[in-house]
């Protein structure tokens, strides 16, 4: 659930079969005063279950969900949690072991059972959820799905419950949005006591910055936006980090690329080094080659997983012994068409320097940037190399549909019955350092099958005013506020 | 004229409909709608996002029925039902165009309104003064700004205008070489703009201007004045009385008396109004100040007809434009009366380099108007560079060719002033190819100002257009495009039924 233990505490009661024991705090209430409980509970878990129906159907006649979810992956494998109205302490059991246990019930991810059950006019939702009673189940959904859309510039107060240290005050639409102290939070409260955030273009960050405007920015990263940044002086504190996005090259198995000795030549060839210096280190001096696919350079057990699977052996291009290679399957001037979204200048330039390096060994790189690259080209297979970024996260269970036989990420056709039976140990797996041990093991098979070439993980760039204490960069919040309730003005 | 604009609709219409399928179509195809949501890495969450945007955009429906839907929706408006459809995020249409169309509005009006009129005036002079140093200077000038890219004006406006400019209010003192600079420079300007044969006028005209500048500074030094600005009651009755005078030469001739006491009386009236009022103006609200402003004007243009004489139609008007004048001093004056107190609140640091407005601020209606003010005044200056050099090129070249007409030639023969040639035969035909472009800049107005908008950290009608494309979502490019396209239409024909106005040989049939 929330890592933070003032929501509650998360405690693993059984391995087989797997049970979770969530507990509230008792003194956790949304902003309106009533407490977060089991109702609560019951719907977060209802409306990602997507085994709550609606009459309607897709193209192949499957049923679609009815309540609009982000994704049902682990909430499928959930047996109804165990509780009763108004009780603190919830037990679910997993009818099938779930890796990332941990990573759900997010923050964010749990709205006010009671505020729903009110729109929807449904007396008991946990009742309704039980028992299925579709009719009010529908009810449910149709309010789950649209009660919280807003209409730009107006604060739905009634329904726009907070559970955290701060809650929306006010909303000017295209502008700002106001925070203020949450008076109903019951953990350590925020230290400053209203937050606004504005909406403004990357590219007039820095200089609002500079007037003082506004006192914390996270631009997209850019070599002129960083400039600017540093120009302003003392008065600011830059910090460049990592996103949580990586980029990648991906072989396509059905193409001349299914020789593995291919896949080696044009892993010696590639300048992972170089590209890492001349494209990331600009916006970010901290950067370094990404070795990993499921671990990104910032996660624990980022070492440990690399120093298990890969011995430096691709770190800088060896040109003479990608040709001889070649030569030796006389598989000189074989093209290599390198597939992405384009317009994508940083793309483009990856490509090119992929080219200079590879073209020497005896490739025929060619560029096959294209505008419907996701639609048209990775799709149907319409590519040698693929280059994209696939969005990191710390659950595995998402990663590992990339590299398994015919999984849905997985793109370029890569098949080893080893790494399939080790996905399936990892999803079973409930404990992390066990976790850590396995992607050791499939990371290895990996770079010696060359699956894929990891490159970089995608550069970040925060800037505050020293006047305000405590923001700080992290790459695994895509936000700079998620630590805004440690912030602190100095007094002018 | 009924039928004529009929007409002109009736053709409107059938362009209206293949524009219209023509850039649903462009922007349906302009790119991938769900590119954005590939790099998701888990593949249930990706389908299940895919899923549903396929639903709200109705992407499983061919373009050409989906643009069917959308203007069944816009028709429907006829009869009172219409809708313009949802964005990708299934978020009305209707409200984010209106909140668009205002702040576009509050961005652009000023801009264009200080364009039209600070062009129309250099542009006149310009052509009046042709081939002297000024007239070289402002066509300098115009192009400069007029190549310039938005962007970077911007940046550097914003660097200098706001950034090092509230730095600079920190200590506002005028460093000496910027003073003695400034001083020839406005020396320079009043030879230029004065002219004079020989070169003693010339040096006369240098002296007065640099003195003039000179003073100015050093008052402005050693008065605090922009920490602390003020007109008080002697600056609105010394400059409006001098404005009085002004005004009466341009609408009579300073010989005709009656006008200049009709106009003098007008500022009398104007000044007593403003004193009088001082204890009830501290936090007013818009519409009482507009209807005193109405007040005012009425009771001058009474006053001015009263004194006025035989010439009573031109006293009353000369009468009401002095009073509107003092007006608007007054209303300076407390702006200025209330700037201290802002530049306290903003932390020292008033001008502002994003958005329309303080998040949160409150404060009395001049507090809130001069907020608004620190806020537009560097992207109204941006939009007035640009389309400055369109007017004043415009009027100078309309002007230009009037005053060579055989009608002024005949008007200066019949041995008029040249005051009534200028202002009543040149002036008024030289307005007609103006006219047109006036007409179009204010339809362009509704398109907004992309970049602009962007780098200001506004949300008008430009970026609900940019917004739209690069997200590949037709309906809030289409709002954009109905709205742009109707400004368009009307003002054409506003355009057309002015000139009709302006030019008596026209008649629209």
């Amino acid at each position: 659930m929330l890592d933070e233990k003032e929501f509650g505490t998360v405690e693993k009661t059984s391995d087989d079969p797997l049970t979770i024991k969530y507990t509230f705090a008792d003194d956790a209430v949304w902003s309106d005063g009533e407490p977060i409980d089991c109702d609560d509970f019951m719907l977060t878990w209802a409306a990602n279950s997507g085994k709550f129906t609606s009459s309607e159907t897709d193209a192949e006649g499957n049923p679609l969900s009815g309540f609009s979810s982000a994704g049902t992956t682990g909430y499928e494998d959930m047996n109804a949690p165990q509780c009763a109205a108004g009780d603190k302490e919830v037990e679910l059991s997993y009818a099938t072991p779930f890796a990332d246990w941990a990573g759900m019930f997010g923050a964010g991810s749990i709205l006010p059972a009671h505020k729903v059950a009110q729109g929807a006019g449904v007396e008991d939702l946990i009742g309704a959820l039980t028992s299925n009673n579709t009719d009010e189940v529908n009810k449910l959904a149709q309010f789950y799905n649209t009660g919280f859309i807003g209409t730009p510039g107006t604060v739905d107060t009634d329904n726009w419950l907070s559970s955290g240290p701060y809650k929306i005050d006010s909303w000017q639409a295209g502008q700002s949005i106001t925070l203020v102290a949450n008076d109903e939070y019951w953990g350590t409260p925020a230290k400053a006591s209203s937050i606004v955030i504005r909406f403004i273009d990357a590219t007039a960050q820095a200089q609002a910055l500079a007037n003082g405007e506004i006192q914390v920015a996270r631009p997209q990263p850019a070599q002129d936006i960083l400039s600017q940044l540093q120009a302003i002086g003392d008065s600011v504190k830059i910090d460049q980090g990592d996103e949580y996005t990586f980029e990648h090259l991906d072989f396509n198995f059905e193409g001349a690329f299914k020789d593995a000795d291919l896949r080696k030549a044009f892993a010696l060839c590639v300048p992972r080094q170089q590209i890492v210096d001349n494209l990331i280190k600009p916006v970010n001096e901290n950067a370094t080659v990404l070795n990993s696919r499921y671990k990104l350079t910032f996660q624990e057990g980022y070492d440990q997983v690399v120093s298990a699977s890969y011995q430096g052996q691709y770190d800088q291009p060896d040109i003479a012994a990608a040709k001889q290679i070649l030569d030796s399957k006389g598989a000189a001037g074989t093209a290599v068409r390198i597939g992405y979204q384009s317009p994508n200048q940083r793309r483009t330039d990856a490509t090119a320097l992929i080219k200079a390096s590879c073209d020497q060994a005896g490739f025929d790189v060619q560029d096959a940037g294209q505008q419907d690259f996701f639609g048209g080209g990775l799709a149907n297979g319409n590519f040698d190399v693929a280059l994209f970024a696939w969005s990191g996260s710390p659950l595995v269970s998402g990663q590992a549909s990339t590299y398994v036989t015919g999984g849905g990420n997985n793109n370029g056709k890569y098949s080893n019955p080893q790494v399939d039976e080790l996905t399936k140990q990892l999803l079973s797996q409930t404990d992390v350092s066990a976790q850590d041990t396995t992607i050791g093991q499939i990371e290895s098979v990996l770079w010696s099958d060359l699956a894929t070439i990891p490159l970089f993980t995608f550069p970040g760039l925060q800037a505050n005013s020293t006047n305000v204490t405590g923001p700080s960069f992290q790459p695994a919040q895509s936000q700079q506020t998620w630590n805004d309730d440690t912030w602190t003005v100095a007094q002018q | 004229m009924v039928a004529y604009v009929l007409r002109r609709l009736l053709i409107s219409i059938g362009v209206f409909f293949v524009a219209t399928f023509m850039m649903y179509l462009l922007v349906a195809n302009a790119g991938d709608p769900l590119e954005d949501l590939y790099g998701i890495t888990d593949p249930g969450d990706r389908a299940a996002r895919i899923a549903s945007r396929t639903e709200i955009m109705q992407l499983n429906t061919p373009v050409v029925e989906r643009y069917f839907d959308w203007l069944g929706g816009l028709l429907s408006f006829l009869w009172g039902q219409g809708t313009l459809g949802v964005n990708r995020t299934g978020q009305a249409i209707e409200p984010l165009l209106g909140l668009a169309l205002g702040s576009t509005l509050r961005l652009v009006v000023l801009a264009t309104v200080l364009a039209i009129v600070t062009g129309v005036a250099v542009g006149i002079v310009s052509a009046l003064r042709q081939y002297t140093s000024f007239d070289y200077t402002i066509t300098f000038f115009s192009f400069v700004f007029f190549s310039l890219p938005i962007f970077w004006a911007a940046v550097l406006l914003k660097q200098f205008g706001a950034i090092a400019f509230n730095d600079w209010l920190g200590d506002p003192v005028v460093p000496l070489p910027v003073v003695v600079v400034l001083a020839v420079l406005g020396g320079l300007f009043a030879v230029s703009l004065v002219g004079g044969r020989t070169w003693v006028r010339r040096g006369v005209s240098f002296a007065v201007g640099a003195v003039v500048v000179l003073a100015v500074l050093l008052v402005l030094s050693q008065t605090d004045f922009l920490a602390r600005p003020t007109l008080g009651p002697v600056g609105v009755s010394v400059l409006g009385l001098a404005a009085a005078v002004g005004i009466t030469a341009l609408v009579s001739g300073l010989a005709n008396r009656r006008v200049l006491i009709a106009s003098l009386a007008g500022a009398v009236v104007g000044i007593i109004i403003y004193v009088s009022t001082v204890s009830v103006l501290l936090d007013p609200t818009w519409p009482f100040l507009i209807g005193l402003f109405v007040l005012t004007l009425v009771l001058a243009g009474g006053v001015g007809f009263g004194v006025g004489g035989i010439d009573r139609g031109r006293a009353a008007r000369a009468a009401v434009l002095s009073a509107a004048v003092v007006a608007a001093l007054s209303f300076v004056d407390w702006l200025m009366y209330a700037w201290p107190a802002y530049v306290s609140s903003s932390l020292g640091r008033p001008i502002a380099t994003i958005g329309s407005n303080t998040p949160n601020f409150t404060g009395t209606l001049w507090e809130t108007t001069l907020d608004s003010l620190t806020h537009l005044v560097l992207p109204s200056v941006t939009l007035v560079l640009i389309s400055f050099a369109q007017y004043t090129r415009y009027t100078r070249s309309s002007m230009l060719e009037t005053m060579n007409q055989d009608y002024v030639r005949t008007a200066r023969s019949k041995g008029l002033t040249e005051r009534t040639v200028i202002m009543r035969h040149a002036f008024r035909n030289a307005l007609i190819p103006v006219t047109t472009l006036v007409a179009l800049d204010f339809a362009a107005i509704v398109g907004g100002a992309v970049i602009t908008e962007r780098i200001f950290g506004w949300r008008g009608m430009g970026s609900l257009f940019i917004e739209g494309i690069y997200t590949v979502d037709p309906p809030p490019v289409m709002a954009f495009f109905v709205v742009a396209a109707a400004a368009v239409l009307l003002l054409n024909i506003v355009a057309d039924l002015v000139y009709a106005y302006l030019d008596p040989r026209i008649r629209l049939s």
